[in-house]
């Protein structure tokens, strides 16, 4: 503990009884207005996302990006090399045949909608991550299994190591460690 | 999880006289439509037609619905299930609706017609499907089997409401994944007979999905309004909630989508291949003002309502969720109008008078028979094995 200084820690972490614990302790950090901390349980606990307060995930605009991208972006690649680029009469029929660009148009929307969706997915989730100092905690290999935590990083702007450690014993906490970077 | 019960009143209001209401718009509906029948018999039969796919299609889209909610046991449309319950129960009025199609079967179809059969080879060789005979029978056929299952469904349901009897919930099962089977053949066929054969030499094998994708599209719009006209009446508030809701919506919006998928694909098979005979369908329907119409289906029943049910947000908005379901019920008409007219007015939308006294008169019988069903049982099936997940619903 003594040769700790902020920089080489990187958090505290708590450990709560159950998941209604839990809950509660989530609900008062993010009152006392914590903002670096995150919540692990084995298991989704149903109405975490309010206790906590998080958003609404912005992942759907991300894909809206990349729809719209996909959208115009192959609708101009097909519409130039089709009439201007490259023309080749087609049975007949215009060059500018927007009936016959509907099929790519939209595999083109789609796809960049799932690559939105899924690289947009890991960038908001910071993947891919080789290492979380959190594992650095024998404890925590309880969060597969029975244990409930709360981990407020260091880096938070109110994270002060005493005042912390207090707030989180007073919100129930069983047990408190330092994780170390 | 907590246990939660229905509060609310579960029968539709006694002193409500909603279906007498209904009835008269359809005595009316149907007194001038007779005077049409005297004054212009053709256009007559056309518009009947047209009214009468438009409300199969909303009944037939109940069945459907029913069946896979059976079939995957839904558990969101428990409390939705007795509307299009009650839909779907009364099917045979539509063979009853069916015998002035048949009275006007040579005015309607060209495949009856003696002189043309002996000059046009294309048309004579479909005759050993296209005859009249075979034709009453498929629909007896049709007629049966929907009204059997429509009318099965419902009275199990109604019956599990006052005994209990889970059981039930099995024998609903095994009247709905037979039934499925069935019902997407007949679908298929009745388009054919209905619709397709009013150009007997075009033909598209596409023709059943594509009325099925129209059928279930509309099913979504009419059931959110039914619920929406419930909720106006101070009914089921607590009971259908807004969770029940936008889930029809997020539904109603990848229909659409379905919808467009399939009639786009339709389209697009026929216009690339470039074969006379299959062209010339779509070609009357690119002609005079008709081009307008193709258009305004192409952008009023995909690119509008995709659009604006695309964010989460307005799916939770019951009034605007409300419009584009009124939109897509009305669209659904047009849409209907557009396949079925052109046989009848080449070169454009000649939309007549008639065309809304049919349209009344079998609205007003169809939604009198739905209100008078309605409020003579329960308006949630109450002893649902599954109610309680569906009344939990968030």
């Amino acid at each position: 503990m003594k040769e700790n200084t902020d920089k080489q820690t990187y958090g505290l972490l708590a450990e709560f009884k159950n998941p209604a614990h839990l809950m509660k302790a989530a609900k008062l950090t993010n009152k006392a207005g914590y903002k670096n901390y995150d919540c692990y349980s084995p298991f989704p606990i149903h109405g975490m996302d309010d206790a906590m307060g998080l958003k609404p995930s912005k992942l759907g605009y991300i894909v809206l990006g990349h729809a719209i991208l996909g959208f115009t972006g192959a609708l101009s690649l097909i519409s130039w090399t089709a009439s201007v680029g490259y023309p080749v009469n087609i049975s007949g029929k215009p060059f500018l045949n927007f009936p016959a660009f509907v099929p790519v148009t939209f595999e083109l929307t789609i796809l960049l909608s799932a690559f939105g969706a899924v690289f947009g997915m890991f960038f908001l989730n910071n993947m891919p991550k080789h290492h979380n100092p959190i594992f650095n905690s024998d404890t925590f290999k309880k969060a597969t299994d029975d244990g409930f935590f709360v981990i407020i990083e260091s880096d938070d702007d109110l994270f002060h190591d005493e005042k912390t450690r207090a707030f989180l014993q007073e919100a129930g906490a069983v047990h408190i460690e330092t994780i170390e970077k | 999880m907590h246990h939660a019960k229905i509060t609310d009143n579960l029968t539709y209001p006694e002193h409500e006289n909603t279906h007498k209401l209904f009835f008269g718009i359809a005595i009316l509906g149907a007194i001038a439509s007779i005077l049409g029948y005297f004054i212009n018999p053709e256009q007559f039969y056309f518009s009947y037609l047209t009214s009468f796919t438009f409300y199969a299609s909303i009944a037939l889209g109940c069945l459907f619905f029913v069946m896979v909610h059976h079939i995957t046991r839904s558990e969101y449309g428990v409390v939705l299930r007795r509307i299009p319950e009650t839909y779907a129960s009364f099917i045979y009025i539509f063979a009853i609706l069916f015998i002035p199609i048949l009275i006007g079967v040579e005015t309607l179809y060209l495949w009856t017609d003696e002189e043309l059969l002996a000059t046009d080879k294309l048309i004579a060789g479909k005759s050993p499907y296209l005859n009249i005979p075979f034709f009453i029978a498929r629909n007896v056929l049709y007629f049966t089997v929907w009204s059997y299952m429509g009318y099965k469904l419902y009275k199990n349901s109604v019956a599990m409401d006052k005994s209990g009897d889970w059981g039930l919930d099995t024998a609903q099962r095994k009247i709905a994944g037979p039934g499925l089977f069935i019902f997407g053949f007949t679908l298929a066929f009745a388009s054919f007979d209905w619709m397709m054969s009013l150009d007997p030499p075009w033909f598209s094998t596409m023709f059943g999905v594509y009325y099925f994708a129209m059928t279930f599209q509309v099913f979504f719009a009419v059931v959110i309004l039914t619920v929406l006209f419930l909720h106006k009446k101070g009914l089921l508030t607590n009971t259908i909630r807004i969770p029940h809701i936008s889930d029809l919506s997020r539904m109603l919006f990848g229909f659409t989508v379905f919808y467009a998928y399939i009639a786009f694909s339709q389209f697009f098979l026929i216009y690339y291949a470039n074969i006379p005979e299959e062209t010339l369908w779509f070609y009357h329907r690119l002609e005079g003002n008709w081009e307008n119409f193709t258009y305004l289906l192409l952008i009023g029943r995909f690119v509008v309502p995709f659009l604006i049910l695309l964010p989460a947000a307005s799916k939770n908005n019951m009034k605007l969720v409300g419009i584009v379901s009124a939109w897509i019920v009305i669209v659904h008409f047009i849409e209907l109008h557009w396949i079925v007219m052109p046989t009848l007015h080449h070169y454009g939308m000649e939309f007549s008078w008639i065309d809304i006294a049919t349209l009344l008169g079998i609205g007003g019988l169809f939604m009198g028979m739905f209100f008078r069903q309605f409020r003579k049982e329960n308006m949630v099936s109450n002893n649902d094995p599954r109610l309680e997940a569906s009344l939990n619903k968030h």
